[in-house]
């Protein structure tokens, strides 16, 4: 059994791109606009599925991934990613994210199932933003995976000929 | 028409849609087969010999322009629902088709006169063609092998990549080089030929909302023609098509540039996705056509009987992810539901339980929507966006909702370069939906971590949530 929360009063839920949406709690089934209130419900049938009803229409959604408090939401065919923070760990957030440094590895990985039809870098090659790291073939479609930053290959994950996975490892940059 | 109709029901699909039109079914168990049964000329063959077929519609992927399988279909007493295995050949491979179209006087822009053999051969025609020009696979098709060119230090690369992408999708590293010709718009004439030697055009497609060369969205009539420009363009279309005694089917694709000089670009010898926008704004059924054509029978219809009547637009539904790129986003279609109402054409090869499987085409679905003139035609289509209920993949649905609502679009005046030039983002949502998500984030936060109840949403995905995690976290403070 949890134990009963009474001390938390408001939710934050951040969206990726920076957007900040606050609830207090208990959470109604209302979303206000302009001030006006208006009912949101969450409903399941044999036709449509989940959707959400809201103002006299239907919308799909979907709840695509949970991880700890980092929520995948698909409405209406679009996907938002959120986490939810109280008021307290969004504190705490704020206070780790100040001494975070912009230099790092980052991993570039697969954006879709597909083969891998070229690698185009070796480990220790220098990149610049833009340029093609390896061209993923999926549904037809050749793709040219790119590097998002500038810096130098540490890691190649694939090799020519090989099949990926979505999120699969192709390579890692050690930004500059 | 009354035909009996023969399908090939493939381990991949097992249990696709078009089955349940065919009168006849055919199993194929091709799990172990290294090449698609689709692309298996013997087998196909051998299915349609079997069978006792007349004739055999080759759809517009695969080998529909194969001039070998046309071939080897009228060796074996089996009617190719097609043009001649001669014209398929002469139009498919590009550097013949420029000869051919030279020879008639068609405008095309600056090129090579055959395949360039290597990349010094290829820098000396740049020079003399002048940057940019694009690479192009002879026996290429659908944007794979070309590569724009801006500039000389880019050129030994993009040829490389060309040629090998080349070879890797048709068999031939061959390559031919193209002035490229910035920021045109797509026009393609719809052609009907008969095995009399009449043949007519049925208008124009615009099909300039492109991405790397992939149509997403075709119109019928195009906004930047008017009727002398459509004559011009329609006689000229029809000129390519008789210098390779052509029938059936066809289209021949241009580009227009700003100064309305336009260009051939190629000739497809078969139908297209995009063929439901003519046969709405001209009542003709191509299909019917192609079959009768293929009958032997001459055409009925003369140039003049043909009218354009209203607008029509074609959105492909295709399982993408608009939010990572048009990355494709194969899955199982849980719910799907189009609006039912006059003016509005669905054609799709899919229902609820369906999977859109990685090893075939990602289009879910194409919807036709018509209105009384362009205005009319996109409102309609906005409104019918909205109707369209898809649920188990992501789609492009999001874009189409973006599009018509998009200021250059609506006027009309967008180029092949609109997507990748004047689009900032590929899809909109208004901020009350991001509100209503954030909430629902907010209501699973609670439902898991702040009440003992059980949650009432049922999730139909994986989740990977540590709730002991959170709850740890939650009373340290």
């Amino acid at each position: 059994m949890k134990p009963d929360k009474p001390s938390i009063k408001k939710l934050y839920a951040l969206s990726t791109e920076g957007h900040k949406f606050s609830f207090s709690l208990p959470l109604k089934n209302v979303i206000r606009v302009n001030g006006r209130d208006y009912n949101i419900e969450l409903r399941e049938d044999e036709k449509y599925g989940i959707h959400i009803l809201w103002k006299n229409r239907r919308y799909p959604v979907e709840i695509v991934r949970t991880k700890q408090n980092r929520y995948e939401i698909l409405f209406n065919d679009i996907g938002h990613i959120f986490t939810v923070e109280t008021p307290i760990s969004m504190q705490r957030k704020k206070v780790l994210g100040a001494g975070r440094s912009k230099s790092g590895t980052l991993t570039v990985r697969a954006p879709m199932p597909g083969k891998i039809i070229d690698v185009l870098v070796r480990e220790n090659a220098e990149v610049i933003k833009g340029e093609a790291l390896v061209i993923l073939e999926a549904m037809k479609m050749q793709n040219e995976i790119q590097s998002v930053v500038s810096g130098r290959v540490t890691r190649v994950g694939v090799k020519a000929g090989q099949n990926v996975m979505k999120d699969d490892m192709l390579a890692e940059i050690t930004v500059k | 028409m009354g035909i009996k109709c023969v399908a090939i029901r493939t381990s991949a699909e097992p249990d696709a849609m078009y089955l349940s039109y065919a009168d006849i079914i055919h199993e194929e168990e091709d799990e172990n087969a290294e090449i698609p049964v689709f692309l298996d000329i013997e087998k196909l063959i051998n299915v349609a010999v079997a069978s006792k077929c007349d004739a055999l519609h080759p759809g517009y992927g695969f080998l529909a322009e194969n001039a070998y399988f046309a071939e080897k279909c009228r060796d074996h007493g089996i009617t190719f629902i097609g043009p001649s295995p001669d014209a398929i050949y002469k139009m498919g491979n590009k550097p013949v088709a420029r000869q051919i179209a030279m020879r008639h006087g068609i405008p095309m822009a600056m090129g090579t006169p055959g395949n360039v053999a290597d990349e010094d051969e290829a820098l000396k025609h740049a020079a003399r063609i002048g940057y940019p020009v694009i690479i192009k696979a002879a026996s290429g098709g659908g944007g794979r092998g070309m590569r724009i060119v801006r500039q000389e230090s880019e050129m030994e690369k993009m040829f490389i990549l060309a040629s090998r992408e080349a070879e890797k999708a048709f068999n031939d590293p061959s390559v031919f080089i193209e002035k490229y010709i910035e920021n045109p718009k797509h026009i393609e004439f719809q052609i009907l030929g008969d095995t009399h030697g009449n043949i007519i055009h049925l208008g124009e497609r615009e099909c300039s909302i492109q991405r790397k060369h992939q149509k997403l969205l075709e119109e019928a009539p195009s906004p930047a023609l008017d009727e002398e420009l459509r004559q011009r363009m329609g006689e000229t279309a029809v000129r390519i098509a008789s210098a390779v005694g052509y029938y059936s089917a066809g289209t021949v694709e241009f580009l227009l540039d700003s100064d309305r000089n336009f260009y051939f670009m190629e000739m497809n010898t078969r139908i297209q996705v995009e063929h439901p926008v003519t046969e709405m704004i001209t009542g003709i059924d191509l299909i019917e056509q192609q079959i009768r054509i293929a009958g032997g029978e001459a055409l009925t219809l003369k140039q003049e009987d043909i009218r354009l009547t209203g607008w029509a637009i074609e959105c492909r539904i295709n399982a993408e992810d608009v939010q990572a790129g048009f990355a494709p986003s194969p899955g199982r279609i849980e719910k799907i539901s189009f609006p039912e109402e006059p003016g509005i054409r669905v054609d799709t090869g899919v229902r609820a339980g369906s999977s859109i499987v990685a090893s075939y085409d990602s289009m879910v679905a194409k919807l036709i929507v018509t209105g009384t003139d362009r205005r009319q035609a996109i409102r309609n289509t906005k409104i019918a966006l909205d109707k369209v209920w898809i649920k188990g993949t992501k789609t492009t649905l999001p874009f189409f909702r973006m599009l018509m609502r998009n200021h250059l679009f609506q006027e009309g005046t967008f180029t092949t370069a609109f997507i990748e030039k004047d689009l900032e983002k590929f899809h909109t949502s208004s901020e009350y939906e991001e509100t209503i998500a954030a909430w629902l984030a907010t209501k699973l936060f609670v439902e898991e971590n702040l009440t003992d109840n059980k949650t009432n949403i049922n999730f139909d995905q994986s989740r990977e949530l540590t709730p002991w995690l959170l709850r740890k976290r939650l009373t340290q403070f």
